[in-house]
C-alpha cells in the first residue's frame, strides 16, 4: 500500500514535469515554425490564399497546407477534408489570419496557405509531427 | 452554392459502413504517393457533389477529368455522369411493378469545374462506355441523349446489385 502511493506520487510528479516540458515545447514550437516559413518564404514554393490552395491540393501538389486558427469552421473542414484525400498534412497555425500574414512576411491577410516546394526548410519533415488533424490514411 | 453545414452532412453520411469502394480508391492513392506526388485524387470513378447551377446537390462521378484545362476550357474541368432524379424508396411490401417503377432514376452529363465539385471519398467503378459518353455528345442532342441513356442504364443496373448504397441515396441539405 505504501508503495502503491508512492509510485502514484512520483508518477504524478513525472507527469507534471512532462507537461512542463509539453508548454515550454508549445513556445518553442510557434517561433519554429514561424523562423521555418520565412525560410520557405525566401527559398521555397508555396501559394497564398484559399482558392489556390485548393487548386494545389486538387493537382497534388501541396506538401503541407497551413490554416489560421480564426478561419471559419467550414472552410476549416472543408480545407482538411481535401487534404485528407490529397493525403497532404494540415498544420493549425497558432495564431489568427493577420499574424499567419506577418509570418510570411507580407502585408496583407492569409487565412490559409499551402507549401508546394520547401526549398532549404525542414518543415515538411518536421511539422507533421507535431500538427493536430493528421489526415488519416 | 449549397448552404452552410456541407462537410457536416458529408460526414454524416459518410457513417455507412457498408461503402466497400473506399478500399480500391485508396490503393490506387498509396500507389500514387510512393511514385509521383501528393494524392491526385479527382481522377475517374471518383463520386463528387456538385455545387452550383441546375444540379447543385446532386451526386455525379467523374467520368474524364481535364486537370490542366484544354484550349476552349482554360481551367480544370471534368466531364461528369450523375443522377438528376434519385430513384425512389422500395419497401418490402411494395410488389414487383411498382418496385421497378420506382428504381427508375434520370441521369445528366456536365462538364463542370473543378472549382464547382465537392470531391468525396467514395468512388464507383462503372465502367461507362467511352465511346458515347465524352466532351463529343455535347454537340448533337441524339449523341447526348444516347450517352444519357448508357448512363442511366448502367446506373440502374449498379442499383439493383445493391452496391455503392451511398451514391444512389439522395443528399439531404
Amino acid at each position: 500500500m505504501y508503495l502503491n502511493s508512492n509510485l502514484i506520487n512520483v508518477l504524478e510528479r513525472e507527469d507534471q514535469s512532462i507537461k512542463m516540458v509539453a508548454q515550454k515545447k508549445t513556445k518553442k514550437s510557434i517561433e519554429n515554425i514561424n523562423s521555418r516559413l520565412a525560410l520557405v518564404m525566401k527559398s521555397g514554393k508555396y501559394v497564398l490564399g484559399y482558392k489556390q490552395t485548393l487548386k494545389t491540393l486538387r493537382h497534388g501538389k501541396a506538401k503541407l497546407v497551413i490554416i489560421a486558427n480564426n478561419t471559419p469552421p467550414l472552410r476549416k473542414s472543408e480545407i482538411e477534408y481535401y487534404a485528407m484525400l490529397a493525403k497532404t498534412g494540415v498544420h493549425h497555425y497558432n495564431g489568427n489570419n493577420i499574424e499567419l500574414g506577418t509570418a510570411c512576411g507580407k502585408y496583407f491577410r492569409v487565412c490559409t496557405l499551402s507549401i508546394t516546394d520547401p526549398g532549404d526548410s525542414d518543415i515538411i519533415r518536421s511539422m507533421p509531427g507535431e500538427q493536430q488533424g493528421q489526415p488519416a490514411v | 452554392m449549397l448552404p452552410q453545414k456541407l462537410i457536416d452532412v458529408l460526414e454524416r453520411n459518410a457513417t455507412d459502413i457498408e461503402e466497400s469502394d473506399d478500399e480500391t480508391g485508396e490503393q490506387e492513392y498509396a500507389a500514387d504517393t510512393a511514385t509521383s506526388t501528393m494524392g491526385k485524387f479527382m481522377k475517374s470513378g471518383k463520386v463528387v457533389l456538385l455545387l452550383s447551377g441546375r444540379f447543385a446537390g446532386r451526386k455525379a462521378i467523374i467520368v474524364k477529368n481535364y486537370d490542366e484545362g484544354t484550349q476552349d476550357k482554360q481551367y480544370g474541368h471534368a466531364l461528369v455522369a450523375g443522377i438528376d432524379r434519385y430513384p425512389r424508396k422500395v419497401t418490402k411490401a411494395m410488389g414487383k411493378k411498382k418496385r421497378k417503377d420506382r428504381s427508375k432514376m434520370k441521369s445528366f452529363m456536365k462538364v463542370v469545374n473543378f472549382n464547382h465539385m465537392m470531391p468525396t471519398r467514395y468512388s464507383v467503378d462503372v465502367n461507362l462506355d467511352k465511346a458515347s459518353v465524352n466532351k463529343d455528345a455535347f454537340r448533337d442532342p441524339g449523341l447526348k441523349k444516347k450517352a444519357r441513356r448508357e448512363v442511366k442504364a448502367k446506373f440502374e443496373e449498379r442499383y439493383k446489385t445493391g452496391k455503392n448504397r451511398w451514391f444512389f441515396q439522395k443528399l439531404r441539405f
